[in-house]
């Protein structure tokens, strides 16, 4: 497989590639290549904190159905400080793990069943949920996440009894989850938000189906009529061609181009239709010689996780004060765990605004290289890097207390020549005028050189 | 609308006599050199020619609206809140039915010289008691069943905004309300970090070195853009604001500060539309009276520096200050000497020349409360917003809220 194409694939369906795992691969097929990407997703590996001091809260309770506040109040404490934890840990399975595809698939699931809850055990319980489903059958998928804990709370399906219907859930099953808008009435969401009454979970997070308040009754939806339960209406719901298109094209947007192409759609449909099955349509999609055309090559805008994640891959980077990684989160506009909404992350060009792009560009400099760029000029002394590098350490380098491992990337980088390093780290078409100003710097070494280019508007590309 | 608002303002300063003209453009550096030919000129206009500005305060977590504008006449208070009401002794009295939480004395300063107009009981159908979920609604100014990625001040710039800097939110990051479909406001807690973070020459040469041919609409091109709109604004907002500094002293805390921060911005003649802050913490379901007493005298206290550092310099008259919460808090207060999420609440509006000075319109009912024991709303909050945009700004609410709202007459 070329070169191009093996890093194409690693920026879309992972973080990109560096230079030492390029060329391992680069002898061998684009199937073998596809092939291994999803034999190493084939495994879960769930992602855990350690929740036992909460579990043990559960335990000790002798009536489990009224916690009084002091113990709410205990337990939101616990729930907070370890949602931070489980945050960082999701950074570092991103930033470094064999089930690569599986976990981009987690991040891309994440951001279309938008979820957020207090609460750790079920959020902790909710990702793991995305984490199994991500290659799955897409039925089972939608059916799993409607008896999540996290989301009868996040949209209200516990509230939701045949005596006092809530339609939050039903409404955004449909608008967000499987149909998009436009494709329902708001009858058959009146309709169906019955189908859901009763849906409800236990304090350990566990789904509880509650007979009492279910409606037992014919509901009609989509022009059929029956006694229809939750899964009957997902059930029914998957029968419209529109869901498999609706998935697909979000698919097409995250890992092909934000522009959709008819032609590539009505292919994925046809293959994703058959059985919903999500494993099959993404080779599929990644199989195909429209993946690799030159349009969809750099022209995605990373989002902030894909710009953090990239940078600790190239250069491995340790927060001492972890609350610092999750700050650079919130500044850059993308707390995992922290959607703005139900319909999550726009995404593309609604990461940037002034705040971000400025930050964007100046954060390689300042997590790897205490916060300076070198300027200099083709004739002028090395040397002078270092003095200007301390000046810089002292007036803005020690803003993020990391640590970084500059050796692990000068290995992976040692058979690449410091012209050649561009081709690793940029995936688009470097402008022209920038180019020009380039080649007029100084490339005092493989470090400087990496920083000048992490710190152009073309590393925001993947 | 800007363009011809400038345009309007350099031609009624050119029927201006010739000597004080020449005169103040001595002050520009070169007298034939347009941009500062036309940036002394809008200085000048900014603060003699009524240029108006919005200032946003949210209350984030919920103020409880109950106990800030207190109803101290009425025994049903009393009633539900048998330990948490606020003693009559201690209640600030506006008139025989109404008084304001003891932390809020520098609010009775302002409504004493007619500077403060307190609407009641301001909220929206279908109300949502999620923090989050309010939030957004407030901030899109939506349906309570409709989601929106725009807010209502970002899409004020999207059609009327010129630059980013036409509205700052004094934070860290950028609300919802903040961002337009194609503009998004400034955020920035300091000028000159912001200012630092932008200004490594390596960008400037990039700037320089940009090569416009091959920058077309592409997300790519957007990005090189959006660097050289964030380094001028940077730029623009430092150097403006550095030549201007308050004697006015200010509380020592953070809302404090962003306030100090706002008023640097108004009264060095930034050419900002709309200012955005938040002070947080008012989620209080547990022991609320010390909670609400330390915000809302941080708030009060806040505001009292805030508004009479821009009396001084005289800019307080082309100065409106809202202040909204995401929702009030149920009547009934709960078992652990707090309330709990309510629905509507009340908004202060603060400014020089109100024309519905003191209480706009009367209170809530407490005894006709919806299924939940909570207020009904009576005010729609996107009417504030339809009037302010109207009114104040003087633009077409319409195209900012995407339908018609009753205007109030407030001001």
């Amino acid at each position: 497989m070329e070169t191009k194409n093996i890093q194409h694939l690693y920026r879309r369906i992972g973080f990109g590639i560096l230079p030492v795992e390029t060329y391992k691969l680069s002898s061998k097929s684009k199937k073998v290549i596809i092939n291994n990407l999803f034999t190493a997703s084939k495994k879960v590996t769930p992602l855990e904190v350690d929740t036992s001091e909460i579990k043990e809260i559960f335990r000790s309770m002798v009536d489990i159905k009224k916690i009084d506040p002091d113990t709410r109040r205990k337990i939101q404490k616990i729930s907070r400080k370890k949602q931070i934890e489980f945050n960082i840990a999701w950074i570092n399975r991103l930033s470094n793990t064999p089930e690569i595809l599986r976990e981009k698939m987690v991040l891309f699931w994440a951001n279309h069943f938008v979820c957020e809850d207090n609460s750790i055990t079920y959020i902790q319980q909710f990702n793991n949920t995305l984490r199994k489903h991500a290659l799955g059958n897409f039925k089972d998928f939608v059916n799993a996440i409607s008896k999540e804990a996290a989301m009868t709370k996040y949209l209200n399906t516990k509230q939701n009894k045949k005596q006092k219907p809530n339609e939050n859930f039903a409404r955004e099953l449909m608008e967000l989850f499987t149909l998009g808008v436009g494709h329902y009435s708001e009858n058959d969401i009146k309709e169906s938000a019955k189908a859901f009454t009763g849906y409800s979970h236990n304090l350990q997070g566990e789904f509880v189906f509650r007979k009492r308040t279910h409606h037992e009754g014919d509901k009609t939806f989509f022009g059929k009529k029956g006694n229809f339960t939750g899964e009957d209406i997902i059930e029914i719901i998957l029968e419209q061609k529109q869901c498999a298109k609706f998935i697909c094209e979000k698919l097409y947007r995250y890992f092909v181009n934000e522009t959709i192409d008819e032609k590539h759609i009505s292919a994925m449909v046809n293959v994703f239709y058959k059985d919903y099955n999500i494993e099959r349509v993404m080779r599929f999609m990644l199989s195909s010689e429209w993946f690799y055309d030159e349009k969809n090559i750099g022209t995605k805008i990373k989002s902030p996780i894909e710009l953090l994640v990239g940078l600790k891959q190239t250069v491995p980077t340790t927060f001492k004060n972890p609350k610092q990684l999750i700050y650079i989160q919130r500044l850059l506009g993308q707390v995992l765990l922290k959607p703005p909404n139900v319909s999550g992350w726009k995404g593309g060009k609604n990461w940037i605004d002034s705040n971000t792009i400025v930050l964007r560009l100046k954060l390689p400099s300042m997590l790897l290289n205490n916060a300076y760029i070198s300027k200099l000029k083709q004739n002028e002394a090395s040397e002078s890097v270092n003095t200007e590098k301390e000046l810089f350490k002292r007036k803005m380098g020690n803003r993020f207390n990391v640590k970084t491992n500059w050796k692990y990337f000068n290995n992976q980088f040692k058979n690449v020549k410091i012209d050649a390093i561009e081709n690793h780290l940029i995936a688009c078409q470097i402008n022209e005028g920038t180019k020009a100003y380039l080649s007029s710097l100084k490339k005092v070494s493989k470090q400087e050189y990496c920083i000048q280019l992490m710190s152009l508007p073309e590393y925001q590309m993947c | 609308m800007y363009t011809t608002y400038v345009v309007t303002r350099i031609s009624n300063v050119l029927i201006m006599d010739r000597r004080k003209f020449l005169k103040q453009s001595s002050l520009a550096s070169s007298l034939f050199f347009v941009p500062s030919f036309v940036r002394a000129f809008e200085e000048v206009a900014s603060n003699k020619l009524g240029y108006k500005r919005l200032v946003i305060i949210q209350l984030s977590g919920g103020n409880d609206g109950l106990n800030t504008v207190i109803p101290y006449r009425n025994d049903l208070y009393y009633k539900e809140r048998p330990s948490l009401a606020i003693k009559e002794k201690d209640i600030i009295k506006l008139n025989d039915e109404v008084g304001l939480n003891p932390s809020l004395k520098p609010l009775k300063k302002l409504y004493d010289k007619g500077y403060l107009s307190i609407i009641n009981n301001v909220g929206y159908p279908n109300p949502v008691r999620s923090h989050f979920r309010s939030m957004d609604i407030w901030q899109t100014a939506t349906n309570s069943n409709e989601y929106s990625q725009s807010g209502w001040l970002g899409r004020y710039l999207d059609n009327f905004g010129k630059q980013p800097y036409s509205a700052i939110e004094i934070d860290e990051s950028l609300s919802l309300a903040m961002k337009g479909e194609n503009v998004n406001a400034i955020a920035t807690q300091d000028a000159k970090s912001f200012y630092n973070l932008s200004k490594d020459p390596y960008f400037k040469n990039l700037s320089k070195h940009k090569n416009d041919a091959h920058l077309s609409e592409h997300n790519l091109g957007y990005l090189y853009k959006s660097m050289i709109a964030a380094e001028s604004s940077a730029k623009y907002i430092f150097e403006t604001s550095k030549t201007y500094s308050s004697l006015q002293e200010y509380p020592n805390n953070k809302f404090g500060k962003q306030l100090k921060t706002t008023a640097q911005f108004i009264n060095s003649g930034l050419k900002t539309k709309v200012f955005y802050t938040a002070l947080g913490g008012f989620d209080t379901h547990v022991n609320q009276i010390n909670t609400q007493k330390r915000l809302l005298s941080q708030y009060a206290d806040g505001i009292e520096a805030f508004v009479q550092d821009l009396i001084t310099n005289n800019t307080f008259k082309n100065t409106l200050i809202l202040t909204f919460s995401e929702f009030g808090r149920r009547v009934k207060q709960n078992a652990s000497i707090g309330t709990d999420h309510g629905t509507a609440n009340n908004i202060f509006v603060i400014g020089e020349n109100l024309k519905k000075q003191g209480f706009y319109n009367n209170m809530a009912s407490l005894s006709d409360l919806d299924d939940n024991g909570d207020l009904k709303f009576e005010i729609d909050f996107r009417t504030i917003y339809a009037t302010v945009l109207n009114k104040w700004l003087e633009v077409d609410d319409k195209k900012v809220l995407n339908r018609s709202f009753t205007q109030l007459d407030f001001i």
